[in-house]
């Protein structure tokens, strides 16, 4: 149904590769941070990140390079769920019971006296729901747009920006409740 | 998230577009209603600066991690795997693209019959046939199947010198299909969304052309921008077509609507479409207009707006379950031309004639419904439903929100407080996966079948339609089957900004059932109780109307609306052919607009052309089988509800030779309603009709009110009026 107009472009002495060893120098920790989360498990991790620039290598470069950085997210979070359902370790009742688990109120957080605040916000990041916790991550942690956020994830804006707005709530009640953050309101108390 | 015993929360504490503009992520008339917002409130713009200043500490936090985390990197050797792919694959060929690297013009688009799509291919931006195109790729090979979308006609488009091909179906596919879509496509504009209503393929292509030099004359980026689109404007002048621009509404998906032009008689002497009693487009508009926006042409589906209200249509007599009521006289906005209004009217049911029903809720209890014109009103609105039940029907309650869980077995409708207690009990939170809750709430369905009774799944969400499991094709598949077996669904939309209104249409259409959307209490009273025996309990199904024109009295006709419901005139008596339905009390409306014979036809897009066609055709024309006297005949067939034959009654078409003022109250009003929608869509064949005649119109045809819809009605097009004028104003400030 389609055809291709072929013609070879490149100007000589470049090869067309460059710029897939330039994305993995880029790109390669970012997504091994992000698959890792996602697949609970570092080798599996590693074989969706390979798999996926593996698959940049059959992408025509001018029809990627403006979007990279979304499609590079969106092609290994593919492969992350794609590699989890074959295993048949996750399907969609296992997958909502650890969301459940993970919005049980307290029942994840240990109460260990933390002091690094580091510390203390990925604590309490790891007891918020799935969902919520990758907004927040790929939007604090990878810098990617709402939009962006909501291609690589395929919801729509509207729910990125509840999760993110849901989540960044979350987070801070949380922590002000705990005393590992004052806020202007809290030093004025509590108000009508 | 919310917790009511703390601090009392304030309103913008809950509002995820403060948390969006403390990010930067709004933009455009968003952005600016928020400013307002934080002007008013001192309040807020600290809370603004204190959520800015956590999302630094967050943002710092994640960093940190990031910069000291030892996540082991790839191995060497899948280092070298990559690279060597990757010097390989060097020789690939670039194509050039016919048009530089710029943002999609989403055109008015033709819909197309459904197919699905998978696998890898790309196409170029171009313009073609007077379509504009963005480069569309996928990931080879798909990660997923494409996602199936509804679609019409199908159109195949080859560029100006014929050496590619297109066929339109993919394009469309990615255009819609925004769930599906792969990162690496452009779609849409950054600040304004431009479609151009007109069916003449010539006049398209200059527009795009236009555009399309437009836009490369831009330096740097390539947008559209103020003084691009008022030369757009005018350029849009000087061809006679219509075309809209709005800012583009985040997240909500409406098909693109191609009005129906008049159609010559004597080469389509014959028009056939389903009936509709689908409301939620008049409730999604209004609730538009009360955020103070004007809609998005594509959700102003004409005939839900006119079908909207109850109008007095004479009762059923006979054998048949509904009575046909016409009435003839001069269009408003165009006093040369007749309105022809066509009624049905089905007897309602007595509550004790209902049939018992079995319902089954199937709610959606993402984290997303977790607002309060979200599930607090589907528990509200159930509630009054559930009021209206006894002894004889059963309730059933299904989620889904990750998991599908039964979170009420079937229960006797009269045991009031068990159903209302496990109402009460639904909670928001999770993200979506319709696809198992649908199952569950089916098998359901058919394990408490009553075989005289109203069996039907009523799915309340606010779009989010996760399938995981399932592909949207396999869902349609599913429902279709069920409606089939005597399983029928409901779909109400709740909420704003993530309404899926055209994949909710599909699926009640696919259902036999009806899609409502519901704004209010107000609204949900209307639906669901009011209409509790119409939304529930079909009377005749499969119901298609068929008009066939004389041409000696008529030239020409335009069905105003029903554009996604026409059928082809084989269609008419083919009882394969699926159709709308009809509920107990429910009236459908029709509205022709028609240019009698003798009459000049000065309508735009009639090119001289094809206006010479006509005249060329009319000694060849095709005969009615019996001569039709007067303006022509009416036909309608329908089913009985579990009938599989459908029965047909006819009814011959007079004109009369009223004025529009002698035409009666109902229609007078579903004239107005007309108008306003024609308006709203910025429909070229709205003639000579402005705001100020659609409020008179109204204002003229108030009646007893009923309800107090009509009234309503009018206040809703005085705000349509102010909000064109503020526009209008805009955009003449640029």
């Amino acid at each position: 149904m389609n055809t291709r107009e072929a013609a070879t472009d490149l100007p000589p002495g470049e090869t067309g590769g460059d710029w897939i060893h330039e994305a993995l120098a880029l790109y390669e920790r970012p997504l091994l941070f992000y698959a890792a989360r996602f697949c609970h498990d570092r080798e599996r991790a590693r074989d969706v990140v390979q798999e996926t620039f593996l698959r940049l290598c059959r992408q025509r470069r001018e029809a990627v390079e403006e979007r990279l950085r979304e499609w590079l997210f969106t092609v290994c979070r593919n492969c992350a769920l794609d590699v989890a359902r074959k295993e048949g370790r996750v399907n969609a009742l296992t997958e909502e019971q650890e969301r459940r688990r993970g919005s049980e109120p307290d029942s994840a957080t240990r109460d260990v006296d933390v002091r690094d605040s580091v510390d203390h916000v990925l604590e309490r990041m790891k007891a918020l729901p799935d969902n919520q916790r990758e907004a927040l991550q790929l939007k604090f942690q990878h810098g990617l747009s709402y939009k962006e956020i909501a291609r690589v994830t395929e919801t729509s804006i509207g729910t990125v920006s509840w999760l993110i707005h849901a989540g960044l709530a979350s987070l801070r009640e949380r922590m002000v409740r705990s005393g590992q953050l004052g806020t202007g309101r809290e030093a004025r108390g509590l108000e009508a | 998230m919310s917790s009511e015993n703390d601090t009392k929360r304030r309103a913008f504490e809950d509002d995820p577009r403060i948390t969006a503009y403390a990010l930067d992520e709004l933009e455009g008339a968003e952005r600016a209603e928020v400013e307002a917002l934080l002007d008013e409130e001192p309040a807020a713009r600290e809370f603004v600066a204190e959520l800015r200043e956590f999302s630094g500490v967050l943002s710092g936090a994640l960093e940190a991690e990031y910069a000291s985390g030892d996540a082991p990197l790839l191995s060497p050797a899948a280092r070298a795997a990559i690279h060597s792919r990757a010097d390989a694959s060097g020789a690939v060929g670039a194509s050039r693209p016919w048009w530089r690297r710029g943002r999609l013009i989403a055109a008015s688009l033709v819909g197309l019959a459904g197919f699905g799509l998978a696998g890898t291919w790309w196409a170029q931006t171009q313009v073609a046939d007077g379509f504009l195109v963005a480069r569309l790729e996928t990931a080879a090979p798909a990660a997923r199947p494409m996602e199936q979308v509804p679609m019409r006609k199908s159109l195949t488009l080859s560029s100006p010198d014929g050496s590619i091909e297109y066929d339109l179906p993919a394009l469309v596919q990615m255009e819609h299909a925004d769930k599906a879509l792969a990162p690496g496509e452009e779609v849409d504009l950054e600040e304004v969304e431009v479609s151009l209503v007109t069916n003449d393929p010539e006049l398209r292509l200059r527009f795009m052309e236009r555009a399309r030099g437009l836009v490369d004359q831009t330096a740097g980026e390539p947008v559209l921008g103020d003084r691009e689109v008022r030369m757009l404007d005018e350029y849009a002048d000087e061809l006679g077509v219509e075309f809209h621009l709005q800012p583009r509404s985040s997240g909500e998906g409406y098909d693109t609507i191609l009005e129906n032009d008049f159609l010559g008689v004597q080469r389509n002497p014959i028009s056939t479409f389903s009936v509709d009693v689908d409301t939620a487009g008049y409730s999604n508009v209004r609730r538009f207009l009360r955020d103070g926006t004007l809609p998005p042409a594509d959700a102003v589906r004409i005939e839900e707006l006119v079908n909207y209200f109850p109008y007095d249509y004479a009762l059923p007599k006979g054998e048949h379950p509904f009575a046909v009521d016409v009435e003839v006289g001069a269009a408003p906005w165009a006093p040369r031309h007749r309105l022809l209004r066509i009624g049905l009217r089905s007897s309602p049911l007595g509550t004790a004639d209902r049939k018992p029903s079995n319902l089954v809720f199937l709610l959606d209890v993402s984290g997303s419904m977790d607002q309060p014109d979200k599930l607090p009103l589907v528990k509200q609105s159930l509630r009054m439903l559930v009021e209206e039940m006894d002894a004889r029907d059963r309730v059933s309650i299904v989620v889904y929100a990750g998991a599908a869980g039964v979170v009420l077995e079937p229960t006797a409708g009269d045991y009031d407080l068990a159903i209302l207690a496990a109402l009460e009990r639904l909670d928001a939170g999770g993200s979506t996966n319709g696809g198992e809750g649908i199952q569950r709430a089916y098998a359901l369905a058919r394990e408490n079948f009553l075989e005289e009774g109203n069996n039907r799944v009523v799915l309340a969400t606010d779009g989010d339609f996760n399938v995981g499991l399932t592909g949207e094709g396999e869902l349609e598949d599913l429902i279709a089957s069920e409606a089939s077996s005597g399983v029928f669904l409901t779909v109400l939309g709740f909420g704003t900004g993530n309404l899926q209104d055209n994949r909710m249409e599909a699926l009640a259409d696919k259902g036999n059932g009806h899609y409502a959307y519901i704004d209010s209490l107000n609204e949900a009273r209307k639906v669901l109780v009011g209409e509790v025996g119409a939304s529930l309990e079909t009377v005749a199904k499969d119901v298609k109307i068929q008009l066939e024109f004389n041409p000696d009295r008529v030239l020409a006709y335009r069905l105003i609306g029903y554009e996604n419901r026409l059928l082809a005139a084989q269609d008419f008596a083919d009882d394969t052919k699926d159709a709308g339905e009809i509920g107990a009390g429910h009236r459908v409306t029709a509205l022709y607009e028609i240019v009698p014979a003798g009459e000049s036809l000065a309508v735009p897009g009639w090119s001289a052309e094809f206006a010479a066609q006509q005249a060329r055709t009319s000694s060849e024309g095709n005969a009615a089988v019996t001569p039709l006297s007067g303006l022509g005949e009416l036909r309608l067939r329908y089913k009985q509800p579990q009938g599989t034959e459908s029965r047909l009654l006819t009814q011959p078409l007079d004109d009369s030779l009223a004025s529009f003022a002698e035409l009666s109250d109902d229609t007078r009003f579903a004239a107005a309603v007309a108008g306003y929608g024609m308006l709203l869509r910025g429909s070229k064949y709205a003639g000579t009709a402005r705001w100020r005649d659609v409020i008179d119109w109204a204002a003229g045809a108030l009646g007893g009110d009923p309800g107090g819809y009509r009234t309503e009605f009018h206040g809703l097009a005085i705000e349509a009026q102010r909000l064109s004028a503020q526009r209008a104003e805009r955009v003449k400030d640029r």
